[in-house]
């Protein structure tokens, strides 16, 4: 009886008092950095959404007597652009468009991709080969190349670049995916699942994802960088979204002759990029110690 | 360059002069009008050139010069390179007066060369002139080159006034003569731009479009080829033969940097000695002043920059709109504040340095008030979100122009503010190079355009391939009347002026022709470009010309003073 | 292993076939063409354009045009440049030999770099260096690689003057330290993002490896900690990694490209954007085969090197 009592005892309480949930929650919460990526993401969400309505200036709203206005040093906060346009009302309206591509992009790629490499690195066979080689033939294509293809043929929109972009990423997390999946596949707990007699559904997105879920969370944090520096190279190439509208990557991009001349006009979206890519970086960091079942024993 | 006394005697009027080398004498402002030759003005200021040809010179393109047979089709920047690798018959300088070259003298009804009708042309070429592999160029030559643009199977460049041509005979090897069709008298203009090409050694090739020659070039010009890395450098030597002026260099060096700003940095670390096509941006231009050691030449260029419209578009067939929307533009803020004051406003389609120009057009007027009482006074009232609207027709358009170039679209959104700002909406819709001026541009697909267009015909103020009713594309003519533009008075003025060799006759024409498009508004002129280029202290005998695609027409002069 | 490496040809075969096809037609369908260049040449005229174009070739039927394409390169021929009329095959090679020496230099350094970040801020997870690692390698990846080009440039170029300001290497002067002297900003340029990369997932993948139970077992065993390190860890830290570097093959293009538009690097990156600009089709399919070929090469290779390195998966 003593002996019971004690074992009990030694057992600690959050193993099995609370669900996997909350301990997952609980593991996230613990996780200084996720916690500051998570404020991060939200001041800018926030920022980029209601900002607008705050301030007096319109992002829109062309001065050009005041062009190249210093930051901080007049009644626009931030400066102004090389059209005397208000650079805080233009970071603001540009973060919508640059996380709302970056973000969506990055989901829509990492889903997909994701979802690619476990079919195929799960049933291998037909199946996986053919799915391969479909990854393979995409990535046969050069970024630029499949711009022209999709450019060609659908007007540069806020929903068409994200699906441009998206299209460019995925192939990555397909075949990182799906090599991990192969090599989980012959685990044994994949390989008890299977004796147990779980679908092959439950296999993949019980068993296999969560194991592989760190490099998962690696190449969908890094896509989103990717994403929103994407969308400056395509406009580099010249079918990004179209003037005035603004992004931080189209900022960047038209700031290039200013480098020394004014320089802030880079440095401002650029400090922007990275506060975002360094949130969603330690979020997903976060993400993956609270999902990672191992850490759960 | 050791063979001075040849040099000279092969000059028309033929002054041999003992003692002193002629080009002293020229370099000391004397004979600065003989026989056609003119040094730049740099060069009789500053010291003068060397005996023999010393030192080299980096020149900085933003684009790669590839098509090296000049007959082919080409951009700017390989007229860059056919200028020193070949001649032309004559040319014409920077103020537009015709120099032979190949010739001895440019042929004109007063001196006989052109028939009194216009028909029958005749050219004395000069004679011992070399190919760069020794072969005499001859009368054959010429021939051959004509001939070769007007093979159909050859994919030459341009054809207008070939085709004309007729009976093309060899009369000796320095004598040439042929009929022309019609009275065209931009030939002669077109002819300072058409280079001679070596018979013995293309027509040996099987197919002209393929030759090694398009990649190992023998011409007569002033430097010979020496080397190609594709992608990165051209290198060309000195043509000990030349039978022109210098050349004083001994070695110049086409490098292809693709990106402007990136072209600026090799100028200012020095690794390029002079930065050509497209130069300096208008935002670089203040830094560019401060540069040490550096010389910045702002030049005119042939272009105006303009929005060209598209008149089968029903917001644009009303003068009065086009009118209410020049009256919008806030072109003085464009030039002053995003172009930095640089470049010259304009009102027409011809630089103000042709002998054509007409300077006595109505300047362009920012007033939108004027602007707005026009528009309501045509019946064009404010509808749904402050937009104009007429007969269900919305004022609303897209104006294009090429993604990517910053300074534009810097242009295009105040454009776009000073039309929101009496009531019309204009959406920009950018696109590649290659992509706008497709289709999209030629069959007249577009609502507006932003671009900057040469009008002219080579050097000739002859502006019928885009002004003519008949030059339409997407109605089946074969100009480039894009903007559909149709007034009868402009094609009669359009084929006079290209049938009169009268020079004082033309211009009266020429200007007349001007107001009516000033008064027409087809396209809305914005300013004549101008260009921002430079070298390095020392490096001296650039001019830039608007007669010419691209600045290098001269290096045969250029050489280092230090 | 012979079976599944003639299986992955006939595969590859038929997928390069599929690549031309859909490069081809994409490419001429998308609007705009190789005359586009000349439409503001003054004096032009559509009638000459049209010439030009049927000259070309290019008003005949999509398949015609296709087939004489394919069927020439199935032969060695790939045709001529649009613009310098020269044989496709001598304007790639041309341009490779830059490409590859920027590529090398700077995947050695990536991976060397990134190695040594990620395995150093696994072992010392949250320790100041690991924060410092992430960090750095998030600013990487939000940096553009032209800015911090540019940037390079303005900083050791214009003002400090210790490197030249791109090029491959000075004109007049060809020598291989001069050449040396070229390559060091691009390819610390090129790997910067290499670097947070690789260091990203070789970090993950230790911190799997690290908490498996072998290595408790060797740490156990009494092993010393580089040992376990050497021959445990990294070793197979290392596997996943194999893919992540057969990946990089098709951002040669890519990444390149950019690096050698803003170092004036005359590779095949700055080539296919050109040609892409000028829209200089036999250039483009050339560059698009070609690429295709390495890609299919760089990923069937990577999935042998990681079958022969990880006994547990089997090649089918």
């Amino acid at each position: 009886m003593s002996d019971t009592t004690s074992t009990t005892a030694a057992i600690p309480a959050t193993a099995t008092s609370r669900r996997p949930r909350n301990r997952a929650l609980a593991r996230f919460a613990r996780h200084r950095l996720a916690l500051f990526g998570l404020c991060a993401i939200v001041a800018l969400v926030f920022g980029c959404a209601a900002g607008p309505y705050l301030i007096a200036y319109n992002d829109l709203h062309i001065d050009i007597m005041h062009r190249f206005a210093l930051p901080f040093s007049g009644p626009h906060i931030l400066g102004t652009d090389q059209l005397g346009r208000d650079m805080l009302a233009r970071l603001m309206m540009a973060g919508r468009v640059s996380l709302t591509v970056g973000f969506a992009a990055m989901l829509l790629s990492t889903v997909f991709g994701t979802l690619i490499g476990t079919i195929a690195g799960y049933f291998g066979g037909i199946v996986g080969t053919a799915l391969m080689r479909f990854v393979d033939a995409v990535l046969c294509f050069p970024t630029i190349f499949l711009l022209l293809a999709l450019a060609a043929f659908v007007q540069p929109t806020l929903f068409s670049i994200t699906l441009v972009i998206a299209a460019t990423a995925w192939m990555e997390v397909a075949r990182v995916v799906e090599a991990q999946i192969r090599t989980l596949r012959e685990r044994d707990f994949a390989l008890a699942a299977e004796a147990l007699g779980a679908s092959d559904a439950y296999i993949m997105f019980r068993e296999l994802i969560p194991n592989a879920i760190a490099p998962i969370v690696v190449a969908s944090t890094l896509n989103v960088a990717r994403a929103i520096l994407l969308e400056s190279y395509v406009s580099f190439l010249g079918y990004g979204i179209q003037p005035p509208t603004p992004s931080w990557g189209n900022m960047l991009n038209n700031a290039q002759e200013f480098l020394v001349s004014a320089p802030w006009l880079a440095i401002l979206p650029g400090l922007l990029i990275t506060l975002a890519v360094t949130g969603f970086n330690f979020l997903g960091d976060g993400l993956r110690d609270a999902l990672d079942p191992r850490l759960d024993i | 360059m050791t063979d001075e006394s040849f040099r000279d005697a092969s000059l028309p009027g033929g002054r041999i002069l003992s003692g002193v080398s002629r080009r002293q004498l020229l370099a000391a402002g004397i004979g600065a009008g003989t026989a056609g030759l003119i040094l730049p003005a740099g060069a009789r200021a500053q010291g003068k050139p060397p005996a023999h040809p010393k030192g080299h010179a980096i020149i900085g393109f933003s684009q790669e010069p590839t098509v090296f047979n000049p007959l082919m089709p080409h951009i700017e920047v390989d007229q860059g390179v056919h200028w020193n690798l070949f001649s032309p018959l004559w040319s014409a300088n920077e103020k537009g007066e015709f120099l032979p070259q190949l010739a001895m003298e440019v042929p004109t009804i007063a001196n006989g060369g052109i028939s009194k009708d216009g028909l029958t042309w005749h050219v004395k070429l000069r004679p011992g002139v070399k190919w760069h592999d020794g072969a005499p160029f001859t009368a054959d030559d010429v021939k051959y080159t004509f001939d070769l643009i007007n093979n159909k199977k050859f994919r030459a460049w341009l054809r207008n006034g070939f085709s004309l041509m007729q009976d093309i005979k060899v009369i000796s090897p320095t004598e040439i003569s042929w009929k022309m069709g019609k009275p065209y008298a931009p030939f002669a203009s077109i002819l300072c731009w058409t280079f001679m090409v070596p018979q013995h050694v293309l027509a040996k090739a099987s197919d002209p479009n393929t030759a090694p020659f398009n990649n190992a070039p023998v011409g007569t010009g002033p430097f010979m080829w020496k080397e190609r890395v594709p992608g990165d450098h051209i290198t060309l030597t000195a043509n000990p033969h030349f039978f022109g002026t210098g050349p004083y260099l001994e070695e110049i060096v086409f490098k292809y940097i693709p990106d402007l700003t990136v072209m600026f940095t090799q100028f200012q670390t020095g690794a390029i000695d002079y930065i050509g096509l497209q130069g300096i941006t208008a935002d670089h231009y203040k830094q560019a002043k401060a540069l040490k050691d550096r010389t910045i030449v702002v030049g005119p260029a042939p272009f105006i920059e303009s929005i060209t419209l598209n008149l089968s578009k029903p917001q644009f067939k009303e003068r009065a709109v086009r009118e209410a929307l020049y009256y919008a533009m806030d072109n003085q803020a464009i030039i002053d504040q995003i172009y930095y004051g640089l470049p010259k406003p304009s009102t027409t389609i011809l630089p103000s340095q042709s002998w054509a120009y007409n300077p006595n057009l109505p300047k362009q007027v920012h007033d939108p008030k004027k602007a707005k009482a026009i528009l309501d006074a045509a019946g064009w009232k404010p509808g749904a979100g402050g937009v104009r609207e007429k007969n269900g027709v919305q004022l609303a358009f897209t104006n294009s122009t090429t993604a990517g170039n910053h300074v534009r679209e810097e242009a295009q959104q105040l454009l776009q503010q000073n039309w929101q700002d009496i009531g019309v909406k204009m959406t920009i819709k950018n696109m590649p190079a290659a992509v706008i001026w497709g289709d999209y541009f030629n069959l007249s697909h577009y609502d507006s355009v932003m671009v900057g267009e040469d009008f002219m015909t080579g050097p000739d103020p002859d502006v019928t391939v885009y002004f003519d009713s008949n030059a339409t594309p997407a109605k089946g003519g074969s100009g480039q009347n894009t903007m559909e533009y149709n007034n009868p008075e402009v094609d009669k003025l359009l084929l006079q002026g290209a049938t009169t060799f009268d020079r004082p006759v033309r211009q009266k024409i020429y200007w007349k022709l001007a107001e009516l498009i000033r008064h027409d508004l087809p396209e809305l002129p914005i300013f004549q470009y101008a260009t921002i280029e430079g070298t390095k202290k020392g490096l001296v005998g650039y001019i830039p010309s608007v007669y010419v695609s691209c600045n290098t027409w001269n290096v045969n002069t250029w050489y280092w003073t230090s | 292993m012979t079976r599944f490496l003639l299986r992955r040809l006939g595969q590859s075969l038929v997928l390069l076939w599929l690549v031309s096809v859909i490069g081809f037609a994409v490419l001429h369908l998308a609007p705009g063409g190789p005359l586009s260049q000349f439409t503001l040449t003054p004096g032009m005229t559509a009638a000459q354009l049209k010439l030009i174009a049927h000259q070309l070739g290019l008003d005949r039927p999509l398949p015609v045009q296709y087939w004489e394409w394919f069927s020439r390169m199935l032969v060695g021929n790939w045709g001529r440049s649009y613009r310098d009329s020269q044989p496709v095959l001598l304007v790639i090679g041309a341009h490779i030999w830059p490409t590859l020496e920027l590529m090398v230099s700077s995947t050695i350094i990536a991976i060397l770099l990134g190695t040594w970040v990620g395995v150093l801020g696994a072992i010392r997870r949250y320790s100041l260096f690991d924060y410092l690692a992430t960090v750095g390698a998030m600013v990487a990846l939000s940096i553009p690689t032209f800015w911090f080009g540019l940037v390079v440039i303005y900083i050791f170029s214009v003002k400090l003057g210790w490197l030249p300001a791109g090029n491959l290497y000075t004109i007049g002067n060809g020598s291989l330290l001069d050449y040396l002297h070229h390559l060091i900003a691009p390819s610390l340029v090129l790997a910067l993002v290499t670097i947070a990369i690789w260091s990203r997932y070789m970090r993950a993948a230790m911190l799997e490896v690290i908490n498996q139970d072998y290595v408790r077992t060797a740490r156990a065993k009494g092993l010393p900690e580089r040992m376990i390190l050497i021959r445990h860890t990294i070793r197979n830290a290392l596997l996943p990694m194999i893919t992540i570097a057969g990946l990089q093959l098709p951002t040669l293009l890519s990444g390149a490209l950019v690096t050698e538009t803003v170092f004036t690097w005359p590779g095949m990156g700055r080539l296919f954007l050109d040609s892409i600009s000028y829209r200089d089709y036999p250039v483009i399919m050339g560059v698009l085969m070609f690429t295709a070929v390495l890609v299919l090469v760089g990923n069937l290779f990577a999935d042998v090197l990681y079958a022969v390195a990880d006994p547990r998966i089997r090649l089918d």
